[in-house]
């Protein structure tokens, strides 16, 4: 059993996942020498080479563009997006490539490729750093996307993208990089929890939070509170945006009555909409209040300074609990 | 044409000042005569010359069927190559059978010098399908619609034949990626560039300037000629007659063996022309007129290597006629396994969307053939 | 695809309906080449060569030179395999005309905007769009009103433990013990109104609890009386139309054809009310409704098969003795009374019968009680008991031998092991066409309902 944060259970993760695999390789821009600006990628390429892990251009789109040659190649590319707000210029690439070229070839060809973008905001950055851009590609058929959210899940999460033959869209949660948990390393890939699917984090009994990525922190956080106040929260990690591993949280809801989808990311459009209709759909005579939605506004990512207002917190989320029982 | 001074956009006027006579490397006069030049030649039996002949006229004539079966309705649309058969004859006979290609979506020619089945990409056009084959079978890449973006998958593919170490001797591979003139103003063929040069990827990139994206003409798209562009990426360029079939076997040819040997990128331009409209419907007329077109028709790719021929005695009455025949024959194929294609079912289009599958995507299949299966007379099919 | 294929005439553009034909350039008998030019038409503009679409022989030619036609009217019919033999009659429907779209204007057929094959339009990347018809496809079935768990061949994720099982797409909702299911405006008004909804049975879909079942729970009555509107002369008059009427008429024929004779047995039927209470609790149960009419049933069909006399029909010179049992069951609904029967319920397991009685009330009092349904019946149970009545003496449908009435349920001293017990005991009322069934195979029928009720473990072990 190892203490381990975030970044470093992605960066032992790839580690891993290089070594099992020559054909596994990264790219991106400063993944090389300098390891990543967040670290994630360190000293990788003095154990693999350049061959292996690749300082690119700057060029989001070719990052992308290249990988997909490559792993028509053979090769299995993970590449990095330096941060989400980046992401776009290689959304082209990404949307209609990698996404499609599967089903064009009806199914001769695969493309496993692995595309890693930290995301979510809380880092007091400047614009463009702190997106939630994942609803974009949940929306995308053909693309999975995942998020992973404490160090465990961080570890086996993305060694097991890097396996699986899908293309994987990894979201990892920015401001949790430093965050430490207990990893048990010495398992097998086989043995670990399933890449697509949610879990339940916290069991409770009067109502069901559901979180992803930076946000599971902040449930889990508001779950402690409210069992102060009596209340015991069950809370459950999607893991798996697209597809959504939903079965969990129906079995939830129909025991507690109760939803709140918590998500960084602008309330319109975004992935709680779609869990909401779900559960609603699935669970409607369980259902003793509408589901409700603890999300960013539907502004552009503001200002370091006024962002923690921005961001759903644990007051929100327990706020959200609250009316809930009002209905 | 105005360069900016004051408050107005530059007009776009038909490129025949820019077409007059460009330089480039040709082998093969309009009227069909060998010219030398000092750094590139053909050294082709007799059969060799014949074989030529015949692609050329095989891959007119399957086009022109397409173009037919379009207009009664049995592909919803087609990009014609016509007039574009030299450079894609030429540069398509210069691969080797390691060699990988990628295509745009108008690479028809080529496909056929690979030795594949031309009812291929039909599937495409028709709608029976997205086109789909396996790139590595047939060491040719799916069509390619987003224009540009095949060039930064050719040069990772490229990097890939340099980590597998494939690079250095004649079994070297190299890879080709073909685009047009509009697709040079696309980031991701800059990116492709850039990433070529830096990673000295064994990559030729094969540029059929037919001077016109739909309706837009090369001014549109750059202000110095489309070879050039290699220097400032820091890799070599050349332009070479596009309706000149041996100059672009020739070149071409090179340029692959360069990269297989390890020499980098090579950007070629074929200067070439779009005889037909961008895809079916376009209507030419539009935005371009009669006096260019006809100008062009006295480049042709086919009538100058006829002369050729006929002129060196290499191939008889016996023999056009023969080729003649052969296309027509080929043509009747197509059109009937065309005819011939089924349509896909309705559930068809639930697979394939991932390797791994997905519930979600089940599920919405179960759903729908329930719900397919509720109407009366249900095949489900509209 | 038919081998002789008809051609109409397109539209050549600038918004032409017609064209005037010029000149034939080929004639009936001719063999042709395909894109061979086979007609010259006069458009608005200049006259036009029109080719061939197809090889084959020239079939039949529509119209003469001179002639004005409609586009799309076929001007000619190609026989594509002359070689095949002689043709069969020509197709009075041709291939579609091409449904011209509106060319405004000056587009030529197969240009961005003007017409293409098929009734479309152009565009630059496909077929391009047609236009629809605003009717709607038959369908043979109407959706479920309960979704089906989905057949995925994607496995779930397999979760380990402790996380619960995953459980399939939609099905029952079911939430802890006693769920309530009710939609959030039926719970609504039932708050409003201060209704217990734990305390009522639903009568809606999967069991679910209504409007109407909230309200009548409400007026304390199973139906809300509808109260008459009296004339000046304080007297209402109520057509005899419909349900009404056929009942009526059934109600005649049964009564003054088939002689009526009723017998009563009154039962303790304490052991079978705990036998239901313990059957909601089994896991399997959870959701399904069962109410003592399910014993009753399982009772009267089981007793048939030991007096299968009892379900027949008196055919004037036979009697006609069923060995299928199709079990009908009296509904009162708004339109009237309705006797819907469970076909084969002989067949049926406990289960299976409690979902179809389900289904039957709920049918019955949605007023969607097909005919099939209501036809065949063998035997009739009436549920008097809802009402609040003790017994009754039914009349026959016509067409069966025996009905039975099941009274209401209550509390009352009952002699039990020597000692007086409260006991929840109700009375059974069989009514039977005397023609067919005398006293003694009666009351040994009743006997046995009887003694299934008040002990239907006994009944199971000692009856074969």
């Amino acid at each position: 059993m190892s203490t381990l944060t975030i970044g470093k259970a992605l960066n032992e993760g790839l580690r891993k996942a290089l070594e099992n695999d020559p054909k596994v390789l990264i790219m991106g821009e400063d993944v090389g020498k300098l390891g990543g600006v967040f670290r994630i990628t360190d000293g990788l390429q003095k154990d693999f080479g350049e061959q292996r892990i690749i300082d690119t251009p700057l060029a989001e789109s070719g990052i992308v563009g290249t990988a997909v040659g490559l792993a028509i190649r053979g090769y299995r590319p993970v590449c990095e997006i330096q941060f989400d707000g980046f992401v776009y210029p290689a959304y082209d690439q990404i949307v209609s490539q990698v996404a499609k070229m599967h089903y064009r070839s009806r199914g001769k060809l695969r493309l496993p490729i692995v595309i890693r973008i930290p995301f979510g905001g809380g880092i007091g950055a400047v614009e463009h750093h702190s997106e939630s851009p994942e609803a974009y590609f949940a929306h995308t058929a053909g693309l999975k996307v995942v998020a992973c959210a404490n160090p465990a899940d961080a570890f086996w999460m993305m060694q097991q993208a890097i396996a699986s033959d899908d293309p994987v869209i990894f979201f990892e949660p920015k401001r949790r990089y430093w965050e430490k948990g207990e990893v048990d390393t010495s398992t097998s890939l086989s043995d670990a929890y399933p890449l697509f699917a949610s879990k339940v984090v916290r069991q409770g009994t009067d109502a069901t939070v559901v979180a992803y990525g930076p946000m599971v922190r902040t449930a889990l956080d508001a779950a402690t509170a409210a069992a102060e106040e009596g209340r015991e929260l069950e809370v459950i990690d999607l893991r798996s945006l697209s597809p959504l591993d939903l079965d969990p949280v129906y079995a939830s809801v129909r025991r507690t009555g109760r939803l709140v989808v918590v998500h960084e990311a602008a309330r319109s459009g975004g992935l709680g909409g779609e869990v909401a209709a779900r559960v609603t759909e699935a669970c409607f005579y369980s259902l003793e209040a509408p589901v409700l939605r603890v999300t960013g506004f539907d502004i552009p990512y503001p200002a370091a300074r006024v962002e923690e207002e921005f961001l759903p917190d644990l007051d929100r989320v327990l706020d959200a609990v609250d009316r809930s029982f009002g209905w | 044409m105005s360069k900016g001074d004051g408050a107005r956009l530059p007009a776009t006027d038909s490129p025949t000042s820019a077409a007059a006579d460009p330089e480039f490397v040709q082998l093969l006069t309009p009227t069909g005569e060998r010219v030398k030049h000092p750094e590139y030649d053909v050294d082709f039996t007799d059969e060799e010359f014949r074989g030529l002949y015949r692609d050329l006229v095989i891959v007119r004539k399957l086009d022109a069927e397409a173009t037919a079966l379009q207009r009664q309705g049995e592909l919803g649309i087609w990009a014609s190559l016509l007039g574009q058969e030299a450079a894609q004859v030429g540069s398509g006979r210069a691969l080797r059978p390691q060699d990988m290609a990628f295509p745009t979506y108008r690479e028809h020619g080529v496909l056929f010098c690979r030795g594949i089945d031309p009812i291929m990409p039909l599937g495409l056009f028709r709608g029976v399908d997205q086109g789909g084959w396996d790139p590595n079978q047939y060491k040719f890449n799916m069509y390619t619609i987003v224009i540009g973006a095949q060039t930064l998958h050719a040069t990772g593919y490229a990097m890939g034949i340099t980590m597998d170490g494939k690079v250095g001797g004649d079994d070297g591979e190299a890879v080709i990626a073909y685009f047009g003139d509009g697709a040079t103003s696309q980031g991701d063929v800059n990116e492709a560039f850039v990433w070529a040069s830096v990673f000295h990827a064994p990559l030729v990139f094969f540029c059929q300037n037919n001077q016109y994206a739909i309706s837009e003409p090369l001014e549109r798209q750059t202000r110095v000629p489309l070879y050039k562009r290699a220097d400032g990426f820091g890799f070599h360029g050349i332009r070479v007659d596009g309706n000149d079939v041996l100059a672009c076997y020739a070149v071409t040819r090179k340029a692959l063996d360069d990269a297989r040997h390890g020499q980098g990128p090579t950007l070629i331009e074929a200067y070439t022309y779009r005889m037909g409209a961008h895809t079916t419907s376009d209507d030419p007329t539009r935005y371009r007129i009669a006096a260019e077109v006809e100008e062009w028709k006295g480049k042709d790719p086919i009538k100058r290597l006829r002369a050729y021929l006929e002129r060196e005695e290499i191939a008889d009455d016996a023999f056009f006629g023969s080729v003649e025949d052969e296309a027509a024959r080929e043509a009747v194929s197509l059109r009937e396994r065309v005819l011939a294609m089924p349509d896909p079912q309705p559930l068809d289009m639930f697979d394939h969307v991932y390797p791994g599958g997905s519930p979600e995507v089940d599920q919405q299949r179960a759903e729908f053939g329930r719900y397919l299966e509720s109407f009366a007379g249900a095949e489900g099919h509209r | 695809m038919s081998r002789v294929k008809e051609f109409p005439l397109p539209d050549l553009g600038e918004g032409l309906t017609e064209g005037e034909i010029l000149k034939w350039l080929v004639a009936e008998g001719d063999m042709i080449t395909l894109n061979q030019p086979i007609v010259e038409v006069e458009t608005a503009k200049a006259a036009v060569e029109i080719p061939a679409k197809w090889a084959g022989k020239v079939a039949r030619i529509f119209h003469g030179e001179g002639e004005t036609i409609e586009v799309g009217t076929p001007i000619i019919a190609i026989d594509t395999d002359p070689t095949a033999g002689d043709l069969p009659e020509p197709s009075a429907e041709s291939l579609a005309a091409v449904e011209v779209a509106p060319a405004e204007g000056m587009v030529e057929p197969g240009l961005i905007g003007g017409p293409a094959p098929g009734g479309r339009t152009a565009v630059l990347v496909g077929y391009g769009p047609k236009a629809g018809a605003a009717t709607r496809r038959p369908r043979i079935q109407t959706p479920a009103v309960v979704a089906v768990p989905a057949a995925t061949s994607t496995p779930a994720p397999v979760r380990p433990a402790p996380a619960p099982a995953p459980s399939p797409v939609p099905a029952e909702p079911v939430r802890g013990g006693g769920e309530t299911l009710a939609k959030p405006p039926v719970r609504k008004l039932a708050r409003d109104l201060g209704v217990d909804l734990t305390a009522l049975v639903g009568s809606g879909p999967s069991g679910s609890i209504t409007r109407d079942d909230v309200m009548a729970a409400q007026n304390g009555t199973v139906s809300a009386p509808t109260a008459p509107s009296f004339g000046p002369d304080r007297e209402q008059r109520v057509p005899v139309k419909g349900v009404r009427k056929l009942t009526a008429e059934n109600m005649v024929a049964s009564a003054f054809t088939a002689p009526h004779v009723t017998e009563f047995l009154t039962v303790d039927m304490t052991r079978s009310v705990r036998l239901l209470e313990r059957l909601r609790e089994l896991p399997d149960w959870r959701g399904v409704r069962v109410t003592p009419l399910l014993l009753v049933v399982r009772a009267v069909l089981l007793a048939v098969k030991r007096h299968p006399m009892i379900n027949s029909s008196w055919a004037d010179d036979s009697i006609v003795i069923k060995e299928y049992v199709n079990l009908g069951v009296a509904a009162a609904t708004p339109r009237g009374l309705v006797v819907p029967n469970i076909k084969d319920a002989g067949r049926l397991s406990l289960r299976e019968l409690a979902d179809a009685l389900t289904a039957l009330v709920a049918t019955a009092k949605d007023g969607r009680t097909s005919p099939a349904d209501m036809t065949g019946g063998t035997f009739t149970i009436t549920n008097v008991g809802v009402f609040g009545v003790d017994t009754g003496t039914p009349i026959l449908p016509p067409g069966e031998t025996a009905i039975l009435a099941f009274g209401a349920v209550r509390e009352m001293p009952w002699v039990n092991k020597g000692r007086v017990r409260v006991r929840q005991v109700t009375t059974l009322g069989l009514s039977f066409d005397h023609r067919v069934v005398d006293g003694e195979l009666g009351s040994l029928f009743l006997r046995d309902v009887g003694a299934f009720l008040s002990d239907p473990g006994a009944a199971l072990l000692g009856w074969t």
